[in-house]
């Protein structure tokens, strides 16, 4: 009996692979259904040779599944994850992102420039051999050598191997660096593409994992240990390391300037802006005051970050900060030359900056975060606290925020058009979004289906303020969209009580029921209501925000890129102020009463009080987004606001992590991007099909979201070990 | 007052759809206390399954006796339900086990089951196609007037949604408060852990419980299609009214959700026959509002709906 069952299991997990197989058969490839004939696309998808090989994937995830038990020792072994993370960011590189933006490329990708490039004889046969023209796909051929080497010095445990593994890695990828910007170079484009950059870390992971399997003899790798001896020993260190490294691609092989046509280096501005009208200082900063500088600042940051003095973290703070400030005066200055001079088009300061400048930015950034670091946990010395364990993870999750923080605020300049709009109009937006539902679902757990309501009237109040509706404001009340802010918050405040206060005595999925229903109306509402709303057609001519203060003017409208700072700020200044919020008297209420109501109330707090608040402060924060929106598109119509969006934002926040708000801000992040990254890899109209995929994996496999709470996480894998399979069959009584 | 009973039947007719809608959502909420979001993509793939079949049976425009038309709406009918069923077993085994293994959170199954939803109703486009106006081969009158007394008539499309629809939901009745699967549902429902010590599989009761559910919607896929279009994103709308008629009843509630079904389809239907109705003002543009307005109402009343919550208690 036993036996035979053990067989069915293995039949039935063959059948789910194999079936596995056939839907991705279905899903991969360019078929598309047609009315005339509902078979046909399922005939071309199934009917052809093709499907062997998804038979085969199917095939090949049942032996791991099944084998798992046998290849699982190994992949626990030391240097084992950063192999395997890097091979699989190599051939992300290699299959999925572009390795030029050059239109004379097809595609862009890595194997539509092998072959323009391999029959090209302008370029170096260097270069050319990389790309395959002496072995066709050799830069496959490569990584299968490299990876192949290193498995089998990790199972064989064969220190020579592994070392030779490590280095061909390492050439491998500064030859692929080296051979892209060759290529880039030749072409003479605007190049943001991230393949080589990618590929050329992959492969670095895959050195050092390389690395660790030549040094390490043990079986079990400790990766988490390994994170806490690097972030734990000396404060803000590795920020120091990685902002070395940064500066030094700025300094030594980033574009500064006009990155179609010129593409100077740092050492080639000089000669390009001399007898330009530069002013003494900048053209001091660009032919040697930059390196002092960055030399300086590299310095003091090791020293904060070594010594721990107070007075090192200070100076490398002020230097680090005001190197960023004296880079972006210099930068201002060039550009505004070069637009003066009209190279390719420009018409004024900011346009047509190379990556480097910007990237320097980044790295003083690092540098003066680094001496942060080292200052805030130099006050904290103290004998009798925190282990370092506690230490080090603070520590890694100040980096982080330092290197998000300086991508956030120099990366974009770098990014093209169109994905500078789409960090603006998609991901910024929907991240402000996130985090103000994050109050309601993930803290307060309150089941929030109607949350785009919010964002409606909030764009609908803009609309209406700057007397682009049918119906005008009284003339004291035509205000600018930056003015609006308040008003809408207090009318998203008000709309967050206005629905809260009769349907909050409803438990979870009929709250959900009536607030989908109240997104509804909202919506049939502003479709209808043609004399206020304008109806369907919306309203449009909203006019852009502008600061009127004393003596500054500033005008949005030019570029998306000031949009991303304008939301940088909001998202900041709400990251900020929830940040508090979460740990907060409110913060803890809003926990008690998303565990267990009833306990919550007998404990005294006001359960409805505290629920309204939470409606109120997720609303006016949707309200901001509304505001914004509004006023960055310039026209609104109802169907901006639509129910999915609103399950789409519940999806965010769940996939990032409930109740965690950098878990918020990240699946927002993740999920808006995926659309536009997968514009590249699969039919556009597919795209809906891919995210669902992954959002379904993404519960399966982790179902606490890419960045858990910490509460939530201990809940996950409970207090007391895993439960047995019966009596989590249902989850009962569980805080939604 | 012919106008009016006029679209009582209207509204019967829609709302005996939503409740074979709304049982399924009814039937998952009582054994998992959630929301089965993607229930919407298995009332859609009842009707891209039973075209499949129909369309091999007959061809657009004949003409069938009386029986053979009969019979191909049973066949029309079951194959709807083994589709729905077959799609809601999978999704279950896919969307939601491996979940309840984890003792995952309530939100994250309502995710995994809106991923799937998207998932499967974008491959639904991908596989047949994307547009809104696929409709089923016409093979009897769907218009002719079967029943006519002083004005109020009832079509044959409506007759055999409304007789379909109440046959099934008679037989899901039996089959929860007769047999022995319902009493294990029941069971379950009721307390799942003292059910599992009762020697039920809670495994294979929730499993067939997705089953049944899912059958009763792919069937609604069916009729849906037969009385109007049927698309790859048809299965939105309908579900979103059929969930809020759940809640209507009482969800987790199978004769509430019949009740809430029928109730929410009557009351979206006879919106344009209010005595202050002008056309502009409470357009059928409005019907969604009052429909969402009463269900709100209902709800401040009656906070777990109208004949409360439990499956267990309840059928």
């Amino acid at each position: 009996m036993r036996n035979s069952g053990l067989f069915n299991d293995h039949v039935k997990r063959l059948l789910g692979c194999l079936a596995g197989g056939v839907v991705l058969a279905l899903m991969v490839g360019n078929q598309e259904g047609v009315q005339r004939d509902f078979g046909y696309a399922f005939r071309a998808a199934i009917f052809s040779p093709r499907l062997v090989v998804f038979l085969g994937f199917g095939l090949a995830l049942f032996v791991a599944i099944t084998y798992w038990s046998r290849i699982s020792p190994y992949f626990v072994r030391p240097g084992a994850r950063p192999l395997a993370a890097g091979a699989a960011a190599v051939v992300a590189s290699y299959g999925l992102l572009h390795w030029t933006d050059s239109n004379q490329v097809t595609g862009g990708k890595l194997g539509a420039l092998s072959s323009a490039v391999s029959g090209t004889d302008g370029i170096s046969s260097f270069t050319r051999t990389f790309f395959g023209s002496v072995v066709p796909g050799t830069p496959w051929l490569l990584l299968v050598v490299v990876v192949a080497l290193g498995v089998v010095s990790l199972v064989l445990r064969l220190p020579v191997l592994a070392w030779l593994a490590a280095g061909l890695g390492l050439l491998v990828g500064v030859w692929g660096y080296i051979a892209q910007s060759a290529v880039s170079d030749y072409l003479k484009t605007a190049d943001h593409s991230t393949g080589a950059q990618v590929a050329i870390l992959g492969y670095a992971a895959i050195a050092s994992g390389c690395f660790v399997i030549a040094r390490s003899q043990t079986d079990q790798a400790d990766t988490v240990g390994f994170i806490e001896r690097v972030f734990g020993w000396r404060p803000g260190f590795p920020l120091a390391v990685l902002g070395t490294a940064v500066g030094l691609v700025a300094l030594l092989t980033a574009t500064w300037f006009s990155p179609a046509d010129r593409n100077p280096h740092l050492s080639g501005m000089t000669n390009l802006f001399s007898g330009e009208g530069l002013s003494a200082i900048s053209s001091a900063y660009l032919s040697w005051l930059v390196w002092v500088i960055f030399v300086v600042a590299l310095a003091l940051a090791f020293a904060a970050t070594y010594l721990s003095r107070q007075a090192f973290s200070w100076a490398s703070i002020v230097i680090g900060l005001g190197a960023v400030v004296l880079t972006l005066t210099t930068m201002h200055e060039f550009s505004s030359i070069g637009g003066k001079s009209g190279f390719d088009g420009a018409n004024g300061p900011w346009q047509n900056i190379g990556a480097g400048p910007w990237m320097l930015c980044g790295a003083f950034t690092m540098f003066a975060g680094a001496g942060w670091i080292a200052l805030r946990q130099g006050r904290r010395v103290d004998p009798a606290a925190p282990t370092v364990v506690a230490k080090a993870g603070s520590n890694l999750n100040q980096v982080l925020i330092i290197v998000v923080l300086a991508g956030a605020l120099f990366y974009p300049p770098t990014a093209t058009q169109f994905w500078q709009t789409v960090i603006v109009a998609e991901i910024g937006i929907y991240v402000l979004l996130a985090i103000g539902l994050n109050v309601v679902v993930g803290w307060a757990g309150l089941l929030d289906l109607g949350f785009i309501a919010f964002y409606a009237i909030g764009s609908y109040t803009t609309a209406y303020l700057t007397g682009t509706l049918p119906i005008k404001p009284p003339d004291w009340l035509h205000l600018t969209p930056l003015a609006a802010i308040p008003f809408a918050i207090v009318i998203c405040l008000l709309a967050g009580l206005a629905l809260g206060a009769p349907t909050l005595r409803l438990r979870g999925d009929y709250l959900a029921i009536v607030t989908l229903g109240f997104g509804e109306i909202i919506r049939i509402v502003a479709v209808n209501a043609d004399k206020v709303t304008n109806g369907p057609k919306g309203a449009f001519g909203i006019p852009q925000p502008v600061i009127h203060l004393g003596p500054i003017h500033i005008q949005w409208g030019q570029s998306a890129l000031q949009f991303w700072y304008l939301l940088l700020v909001l998202i900041g200044v709400t990251v900020l102020l929830f940040n508090r919020l979460e740990h907060s008297r409110l913060g803890r209420a809003w926990a008690a009463i998303r565990e267990d109501e009833v306990a919550a109330q007998a404990t005294g707090i006001n359960t409805t009080r505290v629920k309204l608040l939470a409606f109120a402060i997720g609303a006016s924060t949707s309200g901001v987004a509304g505001v914004f929106f509004a006023s960055q598109i310039g026209y609104i119509n109802p169907d901006n606001f639509l129910l999915n969006n609103s399950i789409l934002v519940v999806a965010y926040v769940v996939f990032g992590g409930m109740g965690s708000l950098p878990g918020a801000i990240a699946g927002a992040a993740t999920l808006t991007w995926l659309p536009e990254f997968l514009k590249d890899q699969v039919p556009a109209e597919d795209r809906q099909m891919w995210i669902g995929a992954v959002i379904l994996l993404m519960m399966i496999f982790r179902p606490a979201g890419l960045i858990p709470a910490k509460r939530r996480a201990a809940e996950l894998s409970g207090f007391d070990g895993v439960k047995s399979a019966e009596t989590v069959a249902v989850p009962a009584g569980e805080g939604m | 007052m012919n106008d009016f009973m006029n679209f009582v039947i209207l509204g019967l007719t829609r709302g005996s759809m939503y409740a074979l809608i709304a049982l399924g959502y009814t039937l998952v909420y009582g054994v998992l206390q959630l929301i089965n979001f993607a229930h919407s993509e298995v009332f859609m793939s009842g009707a891209f399954g039973s075209y499949l079949v129909i369309q091999s049976v007959v061809t657009d425009g004949s003409s069938p006796p009386w029986f053979a038309v009969v019979g191909i709406i049973v066949l029309g009918l079951g194959s709807g339900a083994i589709t729905g069923a077959a799609v809601a077993w999978s999704l279950e085994r896919v969307a939601y086990r491996p979940l309840r293994r984890r003792g995952a959170p309530k939100l994250a199954f309502l995710i995994s089951a809106i991923g799937a939803s998207f998932f499967l109703s974008q491959l639904a486009g991908k596989l047949f196609n994307r547009l809104n106006n696929n409709s089923f081969p016409t093979y009897f009158n769907l218009n002719k007037h079967v029943i006519d007394i002083g004005g109020v008539t009832v079509s044959l499309v409506q007759l055999i949604i409304i007789v379909s629809a109440l046959l099934m939901m008679l037989f899901l009745d039996l089959l929860v408060s007769k047999t022995k699967l319902g009493r294990s549902i029941r069971g379950v429902a009721e307390d799942a852990p003292t059910a599992a010590l009762m020697g039920i599989d809670i495994d294979k009761t929730i499993s067939r419980t997705f089953v049944i559910g899912g059958a009763l919607g792919g069937a609604a896929g069916f009729l849906f299609g037969t009385a109007f279009f049927f698309s790859n994103t048809m299965g939105f709308i309908p579900s979103v009214k059929a969930f809020a008629a759940a809640v209507l009843g009482g969800i987790g509630n199978i004769r509430g959700a019949m009740l809430g079904g029928l109730l929410l389809g009557m009351i979206e239907a006879i919106v344009p026959t209010f005595p202050w109705y002008k056309p502009g003002f409470i357009g059928t543009a409005w019907t969604d509002v009052v429909a969402f307005v009463v269900l709100v109402l209902v709800l401040i009343v009656r906070p777990s709906g109208i004949l409360g919550e439990r499956l267990g208690r309840a059928a």
